[in-house]
């Protein structure tokens, strides 16, 4: 029996090639979407699996305190004392490991470079499980050991048998090495966290840190960056559950009430979690999103297959019902057609598996994965879901041909019935509605990052090129010589020290007050660390007062005993400080609430616009900018007319003039930018490619459909013909028929892309305007897509002469 | 009225060409009621689409109230074909969509009538062929003869002066056949020019004039005597 469906199935494939091959092609889309979805998302929830003991192993992350308006809400990393807490607080946990990454000149054989290195506590190798070459996991427990990955060994010194030599951190610190690893594979959170592109090549333990710049190896409560992880593993007896009560209670009872302003709560998360934590952060799920997205395609290609399929049913309905009257029962008959979609799925998945085998190689290269399709792991989920495709998809094309009184189906009543054509409307709106929610998503989250790329302009961005790691001591002493010798350059405008460059996501918060000590009256300011040039460096005006100057003596912060500060700030301080105008603001002082002993005060000498230094998703912020040499980390060099590329040789020449013990770490505030402009970005992309799908799916549906209403509408075509119609009227009827439903969907599928969009916008602090002009013109677009598919077919059949169409009959 | 000179009608399918129309010559005056007549296949259905404007002859000429339209366009040939000419077929061609007043409208839905003096005309029309009780009905709901009255019905509401039936009465029983025949007759009386093809000597009866084809020629053009 079922032999013998396969057969006809067969059979009426290859009578039907153009519709068949439609509903393969689409369905394989669709299924390829699909699968391709599910093993991203399995592949990234199945990160550090290959650890022994990953599943006893978690790390502690932070909640933000609502109040701090970071634009980000889950961090995670936490406080550095935390750590230390929980493993004498919690004597059942079995390690617990913090890690600190930071970058240093690597001096190793001959050559040096800028590596980052993941200072930790020597725990880290007994929590995770790395395959040693030479070594073991004590490497760590020597303060001066340094354990190195396969392909750091190989890139300094030519072998990986380097086991005992020395590694000298910023020209200064002598190191050993004490084991070499294999590289981490790459799906572990330590290689593949987006937005930070840090691999696990160097470890050295956290001792270091304290040796080269008296880090607190206790922690503190002063430094939260995302990345720096602290791990925790339990015994196999232990849970999550346990650990989060636990740390709960520890922060409840030893986290000091200062650190409480930043932080509203910590939290454990397992390991195979870590890769997805930036995500998370950023209150972007984008992994659950991409599954949700795939699951629609797949849900579009199951409508679409089964949309075709009804059409084509219809036109079988004779033979349905010679069937019956020779006897077939209904079942049989729902068998029968259910062989057949099951066969198209099947047809359509091997398409999709072939077509995996050629994409997910060309994503791993592009996207630094390792995907795979394991068969063996898979192939159940494959089955299941050819199964459950072909018999969605199949069912109602089967069920409404099959109902049909014999008599009916043989006097074709079926296909003529206005219930049949009804449901057909409603599956080809569903197809569009999802395809235009798709498409109007894409649009505003486009037009959102152009927005966000737009406002970054109101920095000279293309034209400052940023010198990096000047933080060191050595350096700072010779950063006049460097600045002078810089601005001498024919085309070097001016160059500015600072703390921070824009778009960098850093804050440096202090809260401040007008009055002293005024616990109510406190607001949060933002610090910007600078030399007086930077203003110029960025084009800043000043609304009011002067510029703070190197020879003015409270224009300096000296160290921790300056006791008067001049500053500049900008208008949205004003604000906070009840100042009417710049020029009322020149003279008021504010007091710093966060200095514990002595109470500093700030006078403002000079006010800038408010201009979002940190851009992107952020809000603007009350920021204070002061002259504080010691904290100047970045160089911005502002480069006008003239060659880039010549002028930054000639940049790295002074630069390996001045300092030439240290290699120059430069770029283009540019790649700042779209290092997490990028993030952004990638959405889009991610989104527009399921749209995209999506979208051609409905429009190969919408294509077949109206091939097959065409042909079966012939006759009437022609009779219309007859009677006077003109080749435009049968056009304009034939894509009439196609735009009722189409702008169905379109009336439920806007006002949920308004919801959704409003979703995406919420995350950003400036926003566009409004964004239904975009959803209506994407809409509109979808529509014209729609026409123009259904008008090429409407208009060769309208062309077509009646007396043809006639014969048919 | 019509003036067909020396038409050709070949048709050219991949291996076979076939001459369904050899050189006819036919002239046809207004009032006019022509039965068409021959075996299967000797070009009648032919001669008759050529003659409604439905397709263009290969070579000849047909002057339609001394106009040459035999090169004529698709679309020069819509605007005279809704004009001049209403079409009864064999198999009646209603949409099964539509019932029967929508059927009957379509053939004004082309011309530029308002809507109300259209929905008149239909209801006119429908009363003279007696279809009026069943104007919300569909075709699949009559029977053979009550949808060719409707064809009928849609042929004349245009008022064309020429009605063109292609074996109106072939799918019909005698009684159905007889009742169609006595509606083209007091058209003609009325002064509608018809032309018909047919396969039945007693339904030529009806016709002043048979014209019998032959392998695309006509082999005979008799007048009735009245
Ligand atoms: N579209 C076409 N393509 C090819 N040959 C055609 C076509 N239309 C008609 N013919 C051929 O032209 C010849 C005349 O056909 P036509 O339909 O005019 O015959 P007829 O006299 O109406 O026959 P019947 O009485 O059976 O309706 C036939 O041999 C037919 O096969
Ligand atoms: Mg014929």
């Amino acid at each position: 029996m079922i032999w013998n469906n396969i057969k006809i199935a067969l059979r009426n494939l290859r009578k039907n090639k153009l519709f068949a091959t439609i509903n393969i092609a689409g369905l394989a889309l669709g299924l390829s979407i699909y699968i391709f979805g599910g093993l991203l998302v399995s592949y990234e929830r199945t990160h550090d699996a290959f650890f022994d003991n990953s599943e006893n192993i978690y790390t502690i992350g932070s909640v933000a305190a609502p109040d701090l308006n970071l634009g980000i809400d889950l961090m995670n990393a936490a406080y550095s004392a935390i750590g230390p807490i929980i493993e004498t607080e919690l004597p059942d946990v079995e390690a617990v490991a913090r890690t600190i990454t930071e970058e240093y000149l690597v001096t190793m054989g001959a050559d040096s470079y800028y590596q980052m290195i993941r200072f930790a506590d020597p725990d880290l190798l007994r929590i995770f499980s790395m395959q040693y070459i030479h070594g073991d996991n004590t490497a760590l427990d020597d303060p001066s050991g340094i354990v190195i990955s396969a392909t750091a060994a190989t890139k300094y010194f030519g072998t990986t048998d380097v086991l005992g030599e020395v590694v000298t951190l910023n020209n200064e610190f002598d190191y050993r090495i004490a084991a070499v690893i294999q590289d981490i594979p790459q799906n572990s959170h330590f290689n593949s966290m987006p937005v930070m592109d840090v691999v696990l090549d160097v470890i050295a333990p956290i001792k270091a840190l304290v040796r080269m710049r008296d880090w607190d190896e206790a922690g503190g409560y002063n430094n939260l960056s995302m990345g720096n992880l602290t791990y925790v593993m339990l015994p196999s007896t232990l849970d999550g559950a346990w650990l989060q009560t636990q740390i709960d209670s520890i922060f409840e009872r030893l986290v000091p009430d200062s650190a409480k302003e930043t932080i509203s709560s910590i939290f454990a998360s397992p390991i195979s979690h870590a890769n997805l934590s930036i995500w998370d952060s950023l209150g972007l799920p984008i992994v659950t999103v991409v599954q949700l997205l795939s699951f629609l395609v797949l849900v579009v290609a199951c409508v679409n297959y089964a949309n075709l399929a009804t059409a084509q049913a219809l036109g079988r309905s004779r033979e349905v019902g010679m069937r019956k009257t020779m006897g077939a029962t209904q079942g049989q008959l729902l068998m029968q057609f259910l062989t057949e979609s099951v066969l198209m799925a099947s047809i359509a998945m091997i398409v999709a598996i072939a077509a995996l085998e050629i994409i997910i190689p060309l994503f791993n290269n592009v996207a630094n994965k390792v995907m795979t399709l394991d068969y063996m792991r898979t192939l159940p989920w494959l089955l299941v879901t050819t199964l459950l495709v072909g018999l969605c998809a199949g069912l109602y094309p089967a069920w409404l041909i099959t109902r049909a009184s014999p008599i009916d189906a043989l006097r074709d009543l079926a296909r003529k019935g206005k219930k049949g054509s009804r449901v057909r409307a409603v599956m080809i709106g569903a197809q569009f509605a999802i395809s235009a929610f798709m498409l109007s998503i894409v649009a505003v989250v486009y037009m959102q990052n152009q927005k966000i790329n737009e406002s970054s302009y109101i920095f000279p961005r293309a034209e400052i090129y940023s010198l990096n790691r000047i933080g060191v001591d050595s350096i700072q002493d010779r950063l006049d010589t460097l600045r002078h010798e810089l601005e001498s350059l024919p085309n070097v405008d001016s160059v500015g020290w600072s703390s921070q460059v824009p778009y960098e996501q850093n804050h440096t918060t202090t809260n401040v007050t007008q009055i002293p000590g005024d616990e109510a009256g406190k607001f949060s300011i933002q610090l910007l660390r600078m030399s007086p040039e930077f203003l110029d460096t960025y084009g800043i005006p000043i609304l009011a007062g002067r510029n703070l100057n190197r020879d003015v003596a409270n224009d300096i912060y000296v160290d921790e005993e300056t006791e008067v500060l001049n500053v500049l700030v900008n208008e949205l301080t004003l604000t906070n400080l009840g100042i009417a105008s710049p020029q009322d603001a020149i003279n008021q002082r504010f007091f710093d609430l966060d200095e514990e002993d002595t109470l500093r005060e700030m006078v403002i000498v000079g006010v800038v616009p408010t201009q979002n230094i940190v851009g992107l998703f952020n809000e603007e912020k009350p920021w204070m900018y002061l002259y504080r040499p010691d904290a100047f980390r970045i160089g911005s060099v502002r480069i006008t007319g003239g060659n880039m590329l010549t002028t930054i040789e000639e940049i790295e020449n002074v630069w390996d003039r001045v300092i030439p013990e240290y290699p120059m770490q430069g770029r283009f505030l540019d790649d700042v930018f779209d290092e997490i402009y990028n993030v952004f970005k990638f959405m889009n992309m991610t989104l527009a490619g399921f749209a995209l799908v999506a979208l051609s799916l409905a429009l190969i549906g919408l294509f077949g459909l109206a091939a097959f209403m065409a042909a079966q509408r012939t006759k009437e075509i022609g009779v219309r013909k007859v009677m006077g119609a003109s080749s435009m009227q049968i056009a304009r009827l034939l894509v009439w028929q196609f735009s009722k439903p189409v702008a169905w969907a379109l009336a439920i599928a806007l006002p949920l892309a308004y919801l959704g969009s409003n979703i995406y916008l919420d995350f950003f602090a400036e926003r566009i305007q409004s964004p239904i002009p975009i959803l209506l013109a994407a809409g509109s677009i979808a529509v014209l897509l729609a026409w123009c598919t259904v008008a090429g077919h409407a208009v060769r059949i309208a062309r077509s002469n009646p007396v043809l169409a006639l014969r048919y009959e | 009225m019509l003036k067909l000179h020396d038409m050709f009608k070949v048709y050219r399918t991949d291996e076979v060409e076939t001459v369904a129309l050899n050189g006819v010559n036919l002239e046809i005056d207004q009032g006019d009621f022509v039965a068409v007549m021959g075996p299967s296949g000797c070009g009648k259905s032919t001669l008759l689409n050529i003659v409604g404007l439905l397709d263009n002859p290969s070579d000849g000429d047909y002057f339609f109230f001394d106009e040459n339209v035999a090169k004529y366009s698709e679309s020069q040939r819509s605007g005279i074909r809704k004009r001049n000419i209403g079409f009864i077929f064999q198999n009646f061609n209603l949409i099964e969509e539509l019932n029967v007043a929508e059927n009957i409208e379509l053939a004004l839905l082309y011309h530029k009538i308002p809507t109300a003096k259209r929905k008149q005309r239909v209801a006119n029309v429908m009363d003279r062929m007696g279809i009026a009780h069943r104007a919300k009905h569909m075709p699949g709901q009559l029977s053979g003869g009550q949808q060719q009255r409707v064809a009928v019905a849609r042929a004349v509401v245009g008022d064309q002066p020429l009605i063109l039936a292609d074996e109106p009465t072939g799918n019909l029983d005698s009684v159905h056949g007889q009742e169609v025949m006595e509606l083209l007759r007091s058209l003609n009386a009325e002064g509608t020019t018809i032309v018909m093809v047919t396969h039945s000597p007693s339904h030529a009866d009806y016709a002043r004039r048979t014209v019998n084809l032959f392998d695309g020629h006509v082999v005979t053009d008799s007048l009735r005597a009245a």
